[in-house]
């Protein structure tokens, strides 16, 4: 279980947003957006940030922080 | 499949592509190494990049590269590093040991275009294990 897991996938579902849009939004390519929704890769703050507002939601809702999970 | 690659993965490709086409038949096919070969392989490989380069700018519309792409930049930089020093200290250490047994003569010219050739092989091996790392980190989606 990754250390930082995401609702993005979600989220962006719930808003009919396709990966691609998300990612010209938030300036990054559509493989990171693919990356961060399989919980592989964690997004720097700024970014992290960005998605949440994009997504409309607070950045707690959209990424959750486990202790216990792997790095 | 080329469609799902990002502009930052066709670049990698087309480097690795590149490089073990100038690389490959010059370290395996050639048997007398010299200084105009060495030579020739650097103007090649830097005439094959900047075709191939040229040519994935422009047929890619998207060329937007972010955090994710540098990040992995890095750990291939950090990779090549690792390997360019690992090589240098192995290579060192053999030109001591032959120098040591008295196999080489460091004022022969021979002696010389070997260790030339031997250095830039390493060189070489360091730009591939870049290249390819960040081409596995990809893979991985990190």
């Amino acid at each position: 279980m990754p250390a930082i897991r995401n609702q993005i996938r979600e989220l962006r579902a719930l808003r009919e947003i396709t990966q691609q849009e998300l990612a010209d939004k938030i300036g990054v390519t559509r493989q990171t957006v693919i990356a961060m929704e399989q919980d592989k890769y964690s997004p720097s703050l700024e970014t992290a940030f960005k998605v949440a507002m994009v997504l409309g939601v607070s950045l707690e809702q959209c990424f959750q922080y486990d202790p216990r999970g792997k790095r | 499949m080329l469609k799902n690659l990002s502009y930052r993965e066709r670049t990698l490709y087309a480097s690795l592509a590149a490089e073990l086409v100038v690389y490959g038949p010059y370290f395996f096919l050639h048997q007398q190494n010299s200084v105009n070969n060495l030579a020739g392989v650097i103007v090649a490989i830097i005439l094959l990049q900047i075709i191939v380069q040229s040519v994935i700018a422009a047929v890619t519309r998207n060329r937007v590269t972010d955090e994710r792409d540098r990040l992995i930049e890095l750990r291939g930089y950090r990779a090549g590093y690792l390997t360019l020093a690992s090589l240098m200290v192995l290579g060192l250490g053999m030109l001591w040991f032959h120098v040591a047994v008295g196999h080489h003569h460091l004022d022969s010219r021979m002696a010389g275009l070997h260790f030339l050739s031997v250095f830039f092989g390493m060189l070489i091996i360091a730009d591939i294990t870049k290249t390819a790392t960040q081409i596995v980190a990809y893979w991985k989606a990190l």
